[in-house]
């Protein structure tokens, strides 16, 4: 048996932003091996991408930061690299899909990757014929990059990482924004890779319950920035959510008719319709690239829908991005904008939606499931009863999706309808009380949700995979 | 110079070059039928759009060379849309940077206050009516009409470009998503970084 | 034959057709520039193949913005010499004024056909890439305007998205043009704070990707410089004088 190979080393290693007054990490201590499968974990901001930054040499330089403390990649301290040497050796794909390409194709792309590498002009075809066809990604060659969906994006970056013929791999967060089957098909592929590359590969993630047993070993980092915890991993449980009281009534709320989309002669929804009642919880099911984003915005008005009718009045929306929806420069006057509620109705809003602490802050400024809570709170004090939520579950942590789900709860059993669109199955079986399944813009049905999850095979149509805790929750009492 | 510039802050302007890319082309649209009526004159009172990221980056950047940089940019990336006005906007545009350029270079990088915000409206005013005296021959043009052209411009360039990037900046300095630039390292927006 | 333009080297084209306008410039008499203009037109016919129709919907707003000049000029002219030709409305057109707006007219026609001359026949990334291999500029701020150049459609989708949404919120579509300017703001400030989020990552991840902003020595796709970009050129000069000579001559 060889001597493990110590690549990265931390000795009590503190970070701190120049413009914050406390650490943003601290006293950090750990080594990892050549070959090692290691997966951060810990609540938001609690500096896991910052930690990953520091071992790629993003940081310190790129903010600035003061780092304490001695950092040793590769048996040599971190502060004699060069820029860019490091990352010859350790590349990164990043949490964003859409962030992290410069050039218009994927074979441009991985030649710009290359030619960073400084890779003879002759060898650079080859090497991006070889890594596309190890990656199974070779019809993607000529192919724009924008254009592709989300799932494919992660996989053409994860083969921009691989030309560099790297050793060691750094994920953050590298399927937030997948569906259910492609996250674990990413999953299976990059343990496939890890085994034929021999590669070290570190990964920050939230919903380590979806990775199965890929991982060795597992640091956990506290909100104060301290390692919790770093041992052997074990496979995670499922979050477990409260059951849920029904709230549906007989009362309609909304009914769609007919409903379909085209958008530059592309027909992004066909026909489509169905009817959902006050009180109940609508998921938004499908694979990346299926229309969802698509049908929420029409049912809103969004988008102008081609055909067919829409009976509701007011219908309330927060995009992905819950910043799209601010106008003011305080959650105070966001949630007043549009003079719709009294103050009194105001008041009690911003006090149930736990607010009015952060009331004079800038809404662009507060963090990002405050931000949720101001759109939904702008929404609900236009009187609007009908909430469309667009991914409110990605990338968040676990605190945050139960926090989530009790907002959600809450909405419905004051006679609220509300549409969500996600990926997390979980969250949608602890939620739902019917499902929309999508698929290429057509919809598959609405199911009821006790049903839907011991539908295999609908559920793989759609690249959908039952939830992990469906089991559990059958058994537990109500 | 080059060298003390983040790749982050390169692609910043860069990005805001797009941004205000596709405001410019809003405008000259807009613009151009106006043109047809009252000739170029109708640019000149909103010539201050054209100048404002310049501001904007130098205000959030404070860096020698953030002025001119993001106006090429900008320049360069209306030019790869394709759009008739063509390469000699490259050529305008390195000269309104220059312009406000100017006005920090002056104040040696050390002012950043509403006062050489719209100095440096001024100075990309005053440039780029240098370089259309030339190129567009306003020379041609009543000496009273083209004071009166030259007014517009250094008002527009002080107003809009001056208060209305300052605006933007504080506005966007607010939103917390500057952190990391040198504009959130001076706390104030106003005092001098 | 009708490729000719369009592989003629972008940073070569570039240089040109930029140094031809600004000596365009120096000329005053209404020949020069419409000889000019012709001459491009008849460079695109037989080097290129240009799609009339977009570039017919891109002349048309020149082709208003001209009109707005050639009367800019005539109403507001400097006072020159010379004999009136006709009068209007109390203006006294002489024909040494009606020469030079005629000139200014025709050079706006002349810059835009140029300039379309280039974009339509240019692609965008080969023109940044050549003028990174041709005319040195620094890799870290070709590549970041690419970055920008990929993100645009991105941006403009979400433009669109802004504005929808805060007309849902009932952000009051208004009336007037100068609202609707004021109104542009709003829209600006997330736009914007997007792009900064998206600035900070893309940087991130090139630099993940080894980019140091050195310049390079090794090009999968060089943008080369040849033969055919001094015969470009040559011909593209010669048409410039040209039109000098002849616009001069005619116009004397
Ligand atoms: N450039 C910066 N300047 C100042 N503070 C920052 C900066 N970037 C991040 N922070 C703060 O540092 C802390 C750690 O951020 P980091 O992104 O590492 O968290 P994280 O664990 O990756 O969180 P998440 O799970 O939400 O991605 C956060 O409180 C964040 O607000
Ligand atoms: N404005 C548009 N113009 C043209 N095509 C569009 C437009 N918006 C979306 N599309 C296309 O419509 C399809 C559906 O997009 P949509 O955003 O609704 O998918 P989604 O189901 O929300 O996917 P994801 O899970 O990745 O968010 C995609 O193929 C997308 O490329
Ligand atoms: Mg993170
Ligand atoms: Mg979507």
């Amino acid at each position: 048996m060889q001597v493990p190979e110590t690549i990265f080393a931390m000795n009590d290693v503190s970070f701190r932003f120049p413009d914050d007054s406390h650490q943003t990490l601290s006293s950090v201590t750990f080594s990892i091996n050549r070959g090692e499968r290691v997966a951060i974990s810990g609540p938001s901001g609690s500096g896991k991408s910052t930690l990953l930054y520091l071992l790629n040499r993003l940081y310190p330089m790129n903010c600035d930061g003061i780092v304490k403390g001695e950092i040793e990649l590769f048996g040599k301290a971190s502060e004699l690299y060069a820029p860019g040497e490091i990352n010859k050796r350790v590349a990164t794909v990043f949490q964003d899909p859409d962030a992290q390409f410069c050039m218009p194709t994927v074979e441009e792309e991985l030649a710009f990757t290359l030619e960073n590498m400084r890779t003879p002009a002759k060898e650079i075809e080859k090497r991006i014929d070889r890594v596309l066809e190890s990656t199974g990604l070779t019809h993607l060659k000529y192919v724009n990059i924008q254009t592709l969906s989300g799932g494919m994006k992660q996989r053409v970056a994860t083969a921009c990482a691989l030309v560099m013929e790297p050793e060691v791999l750094l994920l953050d967060e590298p399927i937030s924004h997948l569906d259910p089957l492609t996250a674990k098909e990413f999953i299976s592929w990059l343990d496939l890779l890890q085994r034929r590359f021999g590669l070290t590969v570190i990964a920050v993630e939230h919903r380590l319950d979806s990775w199965g047993a890929f991982f060795d070993r597992e640091i956990a980092i506290d909100r104060a920035g301290n390692i919790a915890e770093d041992r052997e991993f074990i496979p995670h449980e499922t979050l477990h959510y409260p059951a849920r009281i029904k709230s549906v009534s007989d009362e309609d709320s909304l009914s769609a008719e007919g409903l379909s989309v085209t958008i530059k002669d592309r027909t992004l929804l066909l026909p489509l319709s169905f009817t959902s009642k006050k009180g109940e919880c609508i998921v938004i099911a499908g694979p990346n690239g299926s229309g969802k984003s698509t049908l929420v915005k029409a049912l809103c008005g969004i988008l102008k829908k081609d055909s067919g009718t829409v009976s509701a009045h007011a219908c309330g929306y927060v995009p992905q991005s819950p910043e799209f929806l601010f106008l003011t420069p305080s959650v105070s006057r966001e949630i007043a904008f549009s003079g719709t509620s009294s103050a009194q109705e105001l008041e009690e809003l911003m006090e149930s939606l736990r607010l009015a602490e952060i009331a004079e802050h800038n809404p662009f400024a507060v963090s990002h499931g405050q931000k949720r809570r101001v759109a939904i709170g702008a929404m609900l004090a236009d009187k609007r009863n009908i909430l469309f939520l667009d991914e409110p579950t990605s990338g968040q942590d676990q605190r945050a999706l139960l926090e989530l789900f009790h907002l959600i709860e809450e909405r419905l059993i004051s006679g609220d309808t509300v549409f969500i669109v996600t990926h997390d199955m979980e969250f949608a079986a602890s939620v739902a009380d019917s499902v929309l399944l999508l698929k290429e813009g057509h919809l598959s049905g609405m199911f009821p949700a006790e049903q839907i999850w011991e539908e295999t095979d609908l559920l793989a149509e759609h690249n959908l995979l039952p939830p992990k805790g469906v089991m559990q929750l059958a058994e537990s009492p109500a | 110079m080059l060298n003390s510039w983040k790749l982050k802050e390169i692609v910043l302007m860069s990005l805001f070059g797009v941004v205000f890319g596709i405001v410019y082309l809003l405008f000259i649209h807009l613009g151009n039928i106006w043109a047809g009526l009252i000739g170029p004159i109708a640019y000149e009172w909103m010539f201050g759009i054209w100048f404002i990221v310049s501001i904007i980056c130098m205000h959030i950047i404070r860096k020698p060379g953030a002025a001119v940089m993001p106006e090429t940019m900008a320049a360069v990336i209306e030019v790869m849309l394709g759009n008739a006005v063509g390469p000699r906007l490259i050529l305008s545009g390195i000269v309104q940077g220059l312009g406000a350029e100017a006005a920090f270079a002056v104040t040696r990088y050390r002012h950043f206050n509403l006062f050489v915000f719209m100095l440096a409206g001024i100075g990309a005013a005053v440039f780029s009516f240098i370089y259309g005296f030339f190129v567009s021959g306003y020379a041609a043009l009543d000496p009273s009409f083209v004071a009166l052209m030259f007014t517009l411009r250094v008002l527009s360039g002080a107003i809009i470009a001056g208060i209305g990037g300052k605006y933007i900046g504080d506005a966007l300095l607010a939103t917390g998503s500057l952190r990391g630039y040198a504009i959130a390292r001076s706390k104030t927006g106003d005092a001098s970084a | 034959m009708r490729n000719l333009l369009h592989d003629m080297n972008p940073a070569i084209k570039f240089v040109m057709v930029t140094v031809v306008m600004l000596g365009l410039a120096f000329f005053f008499n209404p020949w020069t520039p419409l000889l000019f203009f012709f001459g491009v037109i008849c460079l695109q016919l037989f080097f290129s193949r240009m799609d009339w129709k977009i570039w017919s919907l891109f002349m048309l707003p020149f082709t208003l913005g001209a009109f707005g000049y050639l009367w800019t000029t005539i109403v507001f002219g400097a006072e020159t010499e010379g004999t009136v030709i006709w009068s209007l409305f109390g203006f006294e057109v002489t024909d040494e004024q009606w020469a030079v707006a005629l000139s200014l007219a025709f050079r706006v026609l002349a810059f835009s056909s140029l300039s379309l001359l280039f974009a339509l026949t240019t692609d965008p990334v080969r023109f940044v890439m050549s003028l990174m291999q041709q005319l040195k500029l620094s890799p870290k701020i070709a590549y970041g305007v690419l970055v920008g150049y990929q993100f645009l459609p991105v941006l403009k989708d979400e433009f669109f998205q802004i504005q929808q949404a805060h007309r849902l919120r009932g952000a009051a579509t208004e009336k007037y043009w100068w609202q609707r300017l004021l109104g542009i703001r709003r829209v600006i400030i997330p736009m914007l704070a997007g792009a900064v989020r998206k600035a900070e990552r893309s940087a991130f991840a090139m630099e993940a990707r080894g980019f140091t902003g050195e310049a390079r020595t090794e090009f999968y796709r060089p943008v080369r410089a040849g033969r055919l970009d001094m015969v470009m050129s040559l011909v593209i000069v010669a048409l410039f004088v040209g039109s000098c000579v002849f616009g001069v001559y005619l116009s004397g």
